[in-house]
């Protein structure tokens, strides 16, 4: 477990009036239960719902990625076709072009949505009457649909009379003639900025819990050292929230990757292919083109690229925890 | 006024102002798909903030030419029956986990949690051909089915969170006064954990009501929900933006009141969620 989350973390769950309560002794087996079955008796309602709805897709997946399954040809599986559909995958332009643009898509907005996010925590991370306000509606953009978030945005950067793209005109005037989702550079912008506005005030909320942990006379004493501001922060503050910032840039690029709501709502994956994401060629191969075990195979890559990020995240927190 | 109340001043000011900016930021594309979808459908890109506010966007949706009652209904079915199938599920699964140590159990615990990293295609691709062998496409019953994959491994770390913060005291008493498990589980922890079964059937429903790769996947006319029944609204002749704003605001706003009640543990849930 990491410790920087646990203070604020533990204290939600058990009210928020007794953060400084004792840690409860860790919870033994009792009596008569120990070696009972009691335990699988109560997990197996929500295992067999896991293994129907999560274990039975993706072994299917992988089954039908190595088969060749058009079902505008075959209601029924086709032959066994061993590695074909990956490597199809590797010497398709589109594919690897998918992957090009997840990876920019990624990259650029786990770095803006953390940059901004952090940002705004430290800018709440105080008291008072206009930030306890804006601190309880930081969830709200997070709450919006992401396929809705890609509609609002579509509206308010219409070229014509969009309202975002007027005031953008005025304020940046070399933007005022974009056509903000006719243009390959601009649409990719645009599907960064939707992330931002949904993810930056929810990874403010994370990090303001994380802050919260921080005693303030720690700063106090700092400050009377004659520490600055930037000094506290690179001394103080972001080593006690770098395990928090871990989760939240390991979470905001497990949900880039996946990106697709937007694309579907905003782009569509144009114009041309400047914002077909990975998730988004797959479901194309799939839905649109029915090619059931091509679209198997690449949604299996996605699988595994997920499952290396996964991997790497655990190693890394569990260096942490040795520390 | 010595040179550092003046700067402590500034300070504030600066501050006020970024505050005020985050909420600018945060509010405005809500405001502005609020005041679109009361604005009359003529005025849709009208930037003007004063308007005489109509209903006739909502009229459009709700048994008007762009009906999406139906949508809105499969919404609701949806996310109530994903719901109070889910909970039961968790709740039990939660309290093995929080209250039992048994072979595999860390092991399980991080399955559960892993599942939130599967793409959402990887699912929804079986599904499609075995719902379509079953007769089952196009149907609530598949989402219901397929939207389980996301809100149980979820609801059930998020609930074993709170099991774990219930006193064991009021349990072993009950237990010594003869009390069964089945009773104990629904008379005591129950109503015990009724704040965390609330936190957790919002999450449920806002979870299956905001997705869209599945019903876009698996429903084509009859089962479609109101994020993919939004898309009926771009036509080749264009969009209608003033009806798509009032089922926008339709879909968001039971979203936005629920999670103001459950922000801080939305906020713990992701980030707990990640970790074992």
């Amino acid at each position: 477990m990491v410790t920087a989350t646990s203070p604020a973390g533990r204290s939600t769950a058990r009210g928020a009036e007794d953060p400084g309560r004792p840690a409860r002794a860790p919870r033994r087996p009792r009596g008569r239960l120990r070696r009972s079955a009691a335990p699988y008796l109560h997990l197996a309602p929500a295992l067999a719902a896991v293994v129907l709805t999560t274990v039975y897709p993706l072994v299917a997946a992988l089954v039908n990625s190595f088969r060749h399954w058009r079902l505008n040809e075959s209601r029924t599986p086709g032959a066994f076709v061993g590695f074909d559909q990956y490597a199809r995958a590797l010497r398709d332009d589109t594919f690897l072009n998918s992957v090009v643009v997840t990876t920019r898509f990624t990259v650029i907005s786990v770095v803006l949505s953390v940059g901004l996010g952090l940002a705004i925590a430290l800018l709440l991370n105080r008291r008072g009457r206009l930030t306890g306000l804006t601190k309880a509606l930081l969830i709200l953009p997070f709450a919006v649909a992401p396929a809705l978030k890609g509609f609002s945005w579509r509206f308010m950067l219409n070229p014509d009379h969009g309202v975002y793209d007027k005031m953008l005109g005025t304020v940046l005037p070399f933007t005022s003639d974009v056509d903000w989702l006719g243009d390959e550079f601009w649409a990719q912008i645009v599907l960064v900025l939707t992330e931002v506005w949904g993810w930056a005030p929810l990874i403010a909320l994370m990090l303001l819990g994380g802050l919260a942990s921080v005693p303030p006379e720690v700063h106090e004493a700092a400050r009377v050292d004659g520490c600055g501001a930037w000094d506290r922060f690179r001394h103080i503050t972001f080593p006690l929230l770098r395990p928090l910032l871990l989760i939240v840039v390991f979470l905001k690029a497990v949900f880039s990757i996946k990106l697709f709501d937007q694309v579907v709502t905003i782009t569509g994956g144009g114009p041309g292919r400047a914002t077909e994401t990975l998730n988004f060629y797959a479901y194309a191969q799939g839905f649109t083109f029915l090619d059931i075990g091509y679209a198997s195979a690449v949604s299996w890559i996605l699988v595994l690229a997920l499952g290396v990020l996964a991997a790497f995240y655990l190693i890394a927190m569990n260096r942490q925890e040795e520390r | 006024m010595t040179a550092r109340s003046a700067r402590s001043y500034a300070a504030r000011g600066l501050h006020v102002l970024g505050t005020l900016a985050v909420l600018f930021f945060i509010l405005f594309p809500i405001a502005w798909l609020a005041m679109t979808a009361l604005r009359p459908a003529r005025d849709a890109f009208s930037t003007s903030p004063f308007f005489s506010p109509t209903l006739e966007n909502f009229r459009g949706i709700i048994g008007g030419e762009n009906d999406l009652t139906m949508a809105l209904v499969n919404s609701v079915v949806v996310g109530v029956a994903t719901t109070l199938i889910a909970l039961p599920m968790a709740l039990l699964a939660a309290y093995g986990f929080s209250r039992y140590r048994f072979p595999g159990h860390r092991s399980m615990l991080l399955a559960m949690v892993a599942t939130q990293f599967i793409p959402g295609v990887a699912i929804a691709l079986p599904f499609l051909t075995l719902f379509h062998d079953l007769g089952l496409l196009d149907t609530r019953a598949a989402l219901v089915i397929v939207n389980l994959s996301l809100v149980v491994p979820y609801i059930t770390w998020l609930l074993k969170g709170f099991v774990d913060g219930l006193p064991l005291e009021i349990e072993e008493a009950a237990r010594m006064d003869g009390c069964g498990q089945v009773r104990l589980l629904w008379r005591v922890v129950t109503p015990l954990a009724a704040p965390g079964i609330f936190v957790c059937a919002v999450f449920s429903f806002l979870l299956s009501w905001n997705e869209f790769l599945f019903p876009t996947f698996l429903a084509k006319e009859n089962a479609t929900t109101l994020p993919v029944g939004l898309m009926t609204l771009v036509r080749p002749e264009g969009v209608a933006w003033g009806q798509m704003a009032a089922a926008g605001l339709t879909v968001m706003l039971p979203m936005l009141i629920m999670s103001l009640f459950v922000r801080k543990h939305f906020a713990q849930g992701m980030t707990m969620g990640a970790i074992k």
